[in-house]
């Protein structure tokens, strides 16, 4: 598999944090279109942040090759370009913001890439309007809320205009309405195809993306459209996974003799299916 | 959380001013400050609470930033008291320390000098947001490039460290906490034991703070950052007549002062 313009590609990936460790990622595969919205999902420690560390060039493969767009992350000479088109939003806001107040944070990219005051300024000021927190410009980074926090962290890796954003559990530790805003703006993202690697622990989470890749002890264990991965059953409670609670009630409803599809991620599908289930009575 | 003494948002002709201005003026103010005699010490006083006024901060918030060091103005002020000569006050010659007129003088003068000198720092801090800070000190060091000082990375140096100074309060604030929901009280404690206790504190914090301090790099890499010259989005106003004839005031007014205070 050469490097491809326009994806994301692993090829046979390894990587060991110690010497004589276990492997952490174990021959990963995986080609990620630009514009797809991927949910990476899996136990606890079985490798989704080393593997989306291995986009940004913060982890080299240890074995095997990670390229973005044809720029192979190995090349120390490619680093600048590979983390201008891979922005990542890492799990804890708290301690990826560098600045002291919210433009400032958000400026902190661009001007790592030395561009002039004008267009730092623009892009600062574009970031902030696309996350909705234009408002808070100004604000000091101690006063605002846990969802606000994250929020200015997706802001400046916007403020990059990177081509695919790397989520590190986006959700964890919000209230559902922060949550929402920050679901909605990652759609919002990948509408304007923006490629989005997004690891979750929230199953209705991963069932709104276009393709859900599964991770177990280091390897690719699933891959494939959320309907096709949420009819594993088997396969997903023996690794300790459980299914979307829309699909869990399809299953329920099917084994007490309903004539319902599991292969039901959404809500909307649920209802649909219950209507016309009823109507056909 | 807030942590006092940190950028207040606000707009006010202080909060407008030209952020090398307000540098140089507190550095100038400082000078002053310390060569003033008790009296002319009294106008530094007015002149600040003037400022405090139109800035629109509030005297608690002045308050919260001095109280950290309450223990240390009251050191100053006992310390001055008791060590100044002096004809002591009636009652008290029999007390082992000196207690006199001059030395109650003495401790309200120095103490008071530096609550002053707090003071207009912390009101630098609550006026002036951080990144324009530090443009204000790239443009008084930058001469130094020709020294071949990293100016670059040393301003960033001092960037961080204000960053990760809430992060390492933040980090106590929460041990502490953790401590006392599980019971822990250090009053119930002998002195081996707090010493104990204060040194596996100190470790937890730390360690605390370097692996925050490591997660901060990697996001600071994941967001290109690399040792060198980097550009800001603050951009300060172009030097005009107003900013050069503040400087020179400045400039002049320390001047003057020093002036005074050595051949008045």
């Amino acid at each position: 598999m050469g490097a491809e313009l326009g994806m994301i590609t692993l090829d046979d990936v390894y990587y060991r944090y110690e010497p004589d460790g276990i492997d952490a990622l174990c021959g990963i595969t995986l080609k990620i279109k630009a514009g797809e919205h991927l949910a990476l999902i899996g136990p606890n420690g079985c490798g989704k942040t080393t593997l989306i560390q291995h986009l940004d060039a913060l982890l080299l493969p240890s074995r095997g090759a990670v390229t973005i767009d044809g720029l192979d992350t190995r090349d120390a000479a490619q680093e600048v370009a590979v983390r201008s088109l891979v922005g990542m939003v890492f799990q804890n806001p708290e301690s990826q913001i560098v600045g002291m107040t919210v433009e400032e944070d958000v400026a902190f990219g661009p001007e790592n890439l030395c561009l002039p005051s004008a267009e730092i300024r623009q892009r600062v000021e574009e970031a902030l309007a696309k996350v909705g927190i234009a408002a808070l410009a100004k604000r000091n980074i101690e006063h605002l809320s846990g969802g606000e926090k994250r929020m200015v962290a997706i802001a400046g890796v916007l403020a990059m205009q990177p081509r695919y954003i790397a989520f590190d559990e986006p959700t964890a530790f919000l209230d559902p309405a922060a949550s929402a805003r920050i679901l909605e703006i990652i759609d919002r993202l990948n509408a304007e195809n923006i490629g989005i690697i997004h690891i979750t622990h929230n199953m209705a989470e991963a069932a709104q993306a276009s393709r859900i890749v599964v991770l177990n002890r280091g390897r690719l264990c699933l891959d494939g459209t959320p309907p096709e991965i949420f009819s594993r059953v088997e396969q997903l409670r023996k690794i300790g996974m459980q299914l979307p609670q829309i699909t869990e009630m399809m299953f329920q409803l099917q084994s007490q003799g309903f004539p319902v599809r599991t292969d039901i991620v959404r809500l909307e599908d649920a209802i649909a299916q219950i209507q016309s289930w009823a109507q056909s009575r | 959380m807030y942590h006092t003494g940190t950028y207040l948002s606000a707009d006010s002709p202080l909060h407008r001013l030209d952020p090398r201005i307000k540098l140089a003026g507190v550095v100038g103010l400082s000078i002053i400050i310390l060569m003033l005699g008790a009296l002319p010490l009294l106008f530094v006083c007015l002149a600040l609470l003037a400022l405090i006024c139109q800035s629109g901060i509030k005297m608690r918030t002045i308050g919260q930033a001095l109280q950290p060091l309450l223990f240390f103005i009251v050191l100053i002020f006992l310390v001055h008291t008791f060590l100044a000569k002096g004809e002591n006050l009636p009652g008290t010659s029999g007390l082992a320390l000196s207690f006199s007129w001059g030395g109650l003088q003495e401790g309200v003068f120095v103490s008071l000098r530096f609550v002053c000198l707090v003071v207009a720092a912390v009101l630098l801090t609550l006026t002036t947001p951080p990144s324009q800070m530090i443009a204000a000190l790239k443009f008084f060091l930058q001469p130094l490039k020709k020294l071949r000082l990293p100016v670059d990375n040393m301003i960033f140096m001092i960037m961080l460290a204000l960053r990760l100074l809430p992060v390492l309060l933040g980090e106590k604030e929460r041990i502490e906490t953790a401590r006392k929901a599980r019971g822990y009280n250090i009053r119930q404690l002998g002195y081996s034991a707090r010493i104990k206790t204060f040194l596996t504190f100190v470790t937890r914090i730390l360690w605390n703070v370097f692996q925050r301090a490591d997660e901060l790099s990697a996001a600071m890499i994941a967001r290109n950052y690399q040792a060198g010259p980097r550009t800001s989005f603050v951009t300060l106003k172009p030097i005009d007549a107003k900013f050069i004839i503040l400087l020179a005031l400045i400039f002049c007014l320390v001047f003057f002062v020093a002036l005074i205070s050595f051949f008045g």
